[in-house]
């Protein structure tokens, strides 16, 4: 063994990686964001038993294992011909809710936050959680760690493992909740509802008041006018857990309404050459390229567009917060994408408020948590909505219920053409003839990626790392004239 | 001493489930009630708040080096790693960050944090295994964290 210097390089190199294209003149001729699959996926799922799925599933992505794991479960439901009991379906939303508060209080505070709460412009180097704890104060900080260790709690206790649940069973789960847990899920619920409304407070009090903010967010380079995606319950209210697929058009009127089994009637998948990742479009619009518009079969799948496909929230409070944002951003829907960032802490306070719902529910602690399946399987798909975006696991197996074929859509594989619309036009407005390439094209390209969260379903963990954003600029000639990234500073 | 051992990676992932693979192998055969043998497969601040309340803590993770040999085992500080704080993923702060936020909040921090990281070779492709070089350094890891566990038992006897 030696004493080395670490000269790191990120785990999945070129994972992120932006190649802007000139045009003899110096303007933006094209935009591209190239992301590397993992390999060997559907082959390593073949001959295994399905019921092992909730378990392998979720360990393709170290971001979202719940949503997997959920997603998975029901895709057994489906796949045995199973319902599941009301408590089990109650259970399963009530850990889910606990999810989504952590992982939005993530990605609000420690990813997307610094951004906001430092200035776009601000150096790299303070444009992280540390930057935001000295602005902000340790208090909140410590408010921030303490929301995702309760709600950990949560999900380790009804999930019955940490990040990796292992409870959900086809027509059920394995374990109920009992009344001494559900009493602390209340309380820690009811401190996620005032945790969610504080940071609703604090986009207001940072982002929307904030004149210059405000301008970029409403401005065309981070506008886009696509179709949108999302579950709905039987009311049209937003739902994480379960109901119909809902899309509306880029002037919000509904454009299909589906159950999760009918996707592929619905969407087909483009493949281009310079991406592994394919990119899914709208069947009866069709693919147009990478253009926004009633005749793009683009659409997105994100917070926002959850937002933009329901006819109101669920819970009261955030009803309120939804009323408000259309109020302000004028109508729906709204296209622009850093208002995604809105739309998050909207749906942080519902997931608190449909957790503490959820935690009061008589049938929460009942003991009738599951259905045993009794029929042959032979195809199930199971659809929730991840923090990203809609979610599709769809299996098929032998009788005997081992798997044949399984196809996923992850939540950000509905963005991919999206993510590459947004920085496309970003980099458009952003570099033009004549004009330096500056770090700062990096940060404001970085902004409209980041709004998307993507998730390229796999950064288990990088140790360690930086951020693998990489942005190359060719001329018309195909030569590199510009490379800009995070891994030499 | 309250102990962490912690194998980070993912398990069906190659050669980046490496350090699960040493810490299940080291859990059976640890039976010290100071010492916890666990396994993680998230970085930043997942692993912040898996080391909290420990006075002491052992990482085992895989690593790819620019030029380094696939199975090659390296000992490393938490001090040897660049001190780079931009994001390690899209999802995730950076081991370093998350540290300094833990001291920052006034967390209860292990005083002391060692890693042993092993070069992958593949860790792009789905599989239970790791590739054959990684593979034979497992048993080698097993016996230093071992020993070292054993060595500090007996300087405390």
């Amino acid at each position: 063994m030696k004493k080395i210097t670490i000269d790191p390089i990120t785990r999945l190199e070129g994972h992120g990686k932006i190649a802007i294209f000139l045009d003899d003149r110096g303007d933006v001729a094209n935009a591209y964001l190239q992301i590397p699959e993992l390999r060997g996926f559907e082959k390593f799922c073949e001959g295994r038993p399905a019921e092992d799925m909730p378990q392998i599933l979720q360990r393709i992505c170290g971001v979202c294992p719940e949503a997997h794991h959920l997603a998975s479960t029901k895709a057994l439901d489906d796949l045995f011909q199973v319902e599941p009991t009301v408590t089990a379906k109650k259970v399963r939303e009530l850990l889910y809710s606990a999810f989504f508060v952590t992982d939005h209080t993530t990605h609000f505070y420690i990813l997307a936050g610094p951004d906001f709460m430092m200035g776009p412009e601000s150096p790299v180097a303070e444009r992280n959680i540390l930057g935001v704890i000295r602005k902000m104060g340790v208090e909140l900080g410590k408010r921030v760690i303490q929301t995702r260790q309760q709600n950990h709690w949560v999900i380790q206790t009804i999930g019955g493992r940490g990040i990796h649940p292992v409870f959900g069973l086809p027509g059920g789960i394995s374990k109920g909740i009992s009344e001494e847990n559900r009493a602390k899920i209340e309380e820690i619920a009811k401190s996620s509802v005032d945790f969610a409304r504080l940071s609703i407070k604090i986009f207001d009090d940072v982002v929307i008041k904030n004149k210059e903010y405000l301008d970029m967010m409403l401005s065309d380079t981070f506008t886009q006018r696509t179709y949108y995606m999302g579950l709905v319950d039987g009311q049209n209210k937003l739902n994480f857990y379960d109901g119909r697929i809902r899309i509306v058009d880029p002037q919000g009127k509904e454009f299909a309404k589906y159950d999760p089994r009918e996707y592929l009637e619905h969407l087909a998948e483009r493949v281009e050459p310079w991406s592994y990742l394919k990119f899914p479009y709208l069947k009866k619009v069709g693919w147009r390229g990478f253009t926004d518009g009633e005749k793009s079969g683009i659409y997105r799948a994100t917070p926002l567009s959850r937002l933009n496909v329901a006819e109101g929230m669920a819970t009261p409070l955030a009803q309120e917060e939804y009323e408000k944002m259309y109020a302000t951003l004028g109508g729906k829907p709204v296209h622009h994408t850093l208002a995604t960032h809105w739309a998050r802490v909207i749906e942080m306070l519902y997931a608190a408020e449909r957790m503490l719902e959820l935690s009061k529910d008589p049938d929460i602690t009942n003991l009738d948590i599951r259905n045993i399946p009794t029929s042959t399987p032979k195809e199930g798909v199971g659809v929730v909505e991840a923090p990203r975006g809609t979610l599709t696991h769809h299996y098929v197996t032998d009788e005997r219920g081992l798997i044949r074929k399984c196809n996923l859509i992850v939540g950000t594989t509905n963005n991919h053409a999206a993510i590459c619309l947004a920085i496309k036009k970003a980099a458009q407005d952003l570099i033009k003839q004549g004009r330096e390439i500056t770090e700062g094209l990096l940060n404001r390209i970085e902004l409209s990626w980041r709004a998307f969260d993507p998730c390229m379903g796999c950064a288990t963990h990088t140790l360690p790392g930086q951020l693998p954003l990489e942005v190359k600029i060719y001329d018309s000639d195909g030569h590199v004239v510009r490379t800009l990234n995070q891994f030499d500073s | 001493m309250k102990t962490l051992i912690l194998g980070i990676g993912n398990p069906v992932l190659s050669d980046d489930g490496v350090g699960i693979r040493v810490a299940q192998e080291v859990s059976k055969r640890v039976c010290d009630p100071q010492i916890t043998v666990a396994e993680a497969c998230h970085g930043g601040l997942f692993i912040l708040d898996a080391v909290l309340g420990y006075d002491r803590v052992l990482l085992i993770d895989s690593i790819q080096t620019k030029e380094g040999t696939p199975g090659e085992v390296y000992r490393l500080r938490p001090s040897d790693l660049p001190l780079a704080r931009h994001l390690s993923s899209p999802h995730q702060v950076d081991f370093i960050t998350a540290l300094e936020l833990g001291k920052v909040l006034d967390l209860p921090m292990p005083e002391r944090i060692d890693i042993i990281a092993v070069e992958a070779g593949e860790v792009t492709s789905f599989g239970e295994r790791c590739t054959r070089e990684v593979e034979q350094a497992i048993p080698v890891v097993v016996e230093m964290v071992l020993s070292e566990f054993q060595a500090s038992g007996r300087d405390k006897g």
